[in-house]
């Protein structure tokens, strides 16, 4: 797994590339918990070369997302594929994660 | 068709890379793809975890035993260890509804390996441990 961080004006990108499983979801949940422990509290997971998470992942997700949002900020998910988008759905986190089509409409909802 | 492919090793931390990379490569020569794929990876990792994270608690890791078998029609995945016994009837209910602030962890791994599996199969093995077998049925062509 790789991960890109692009700093926008409206919130920080993180690009996630690659499986977010029990080998690589601390490595992901210590990426992004650095971006919120710098005030970068407003983040959107780009999730479009994921093909694959397990509740290792979705661990990580929670945890970041509880966060940013007690910081005021937000994590939300752009481009998830079908396969991890009903991994989402089946663990109730669809109710808890604002999810959008692409990137941009996601970094876009937070300059609303 | 019929295929099969075990390893066993030590369940450790250290030893999900190993299990992990036997759950890949043995469907991929199985020639598992999509949804079963998917499915085989996942339940095997959550059960791996589960072992690895939780069999063996309190006392020495043991050995942890997984196997791939392809059959006509469907797909078994058996995990074996020699903890104390487990059944999955006794893992917590996962959280699913809670707010985000109050969204609890626990049984998640339980949840999903019921939900992407068929049929959830465990039983003691003779001179104790923990015998689990995941069913994926193959879709009809």
């Amino acid at each position: 797994m790789e991960i890109q961080v692009e700093y926008r004006e409206a919130a920080t990108v993180v690009r996630i590339v690659g499986n977010v499983d029990g080998l690589t979801a601390e490595t992901l949940l210590a990426e992004l918990q650095a971006r919120v422990g710098e005030g970068h509290v407003r983040l959107v997971g780009d999730l479009s070369e994921v093909e694959y998470t397990s509740s290792a992942g979705l661990r990580a997700l929670l945890s970041v997302l509880r966060d940013a949002r007690r910081g005021g900020g937000d994590l939300r998910l752009a481009a998830v594929h079908p396969p991890v988008l009903k991994i989402l759905e089946l663990s109730g986190f669809t109710t808890i994660l604002k999810l959008y089509d692409d990137v941009d409409g996601a970094v876009a909802s937070f300059a609303n | 068709m019929s295929f099969s492919r075990q390893t066993t090793c030590l369940a450790t931390p250290s030893s999900l890379a190993v299990l992990l990379a036997f759950l890949d490569e043995a469907s991929r020569e199985a020639g598992l793809v999509g949804e079963v794929a998917f499915a085989v990876r996942l339940a095997g990792e959550e059960a791996c975890t589960n072992v690895i994270n939780h069999a063996y608690h309190g006392q020495e890791p043991g050995p942890i035993s997984l196997q791939l078998r392809c059959e006509p029609g469907q797909v078994h995945l058996v995990v074996e260890d020699r903890a104390p016994l487990f059944p999955p009837e006794d893992a917590p209910l996962p959280d699913l509804s809670s707010d985000w602030e109050n969204r609890r962890e626990g049984g998640l791994g339980w949840h999903l390996i019921r939900q992407v599996m068929d049929e959830v199969r465990h039983e003691p093995l003779a001179g104790g441990g923990n015998r689990l077998e995941l069913v994926k049925r193959l879709a009809a062509n």
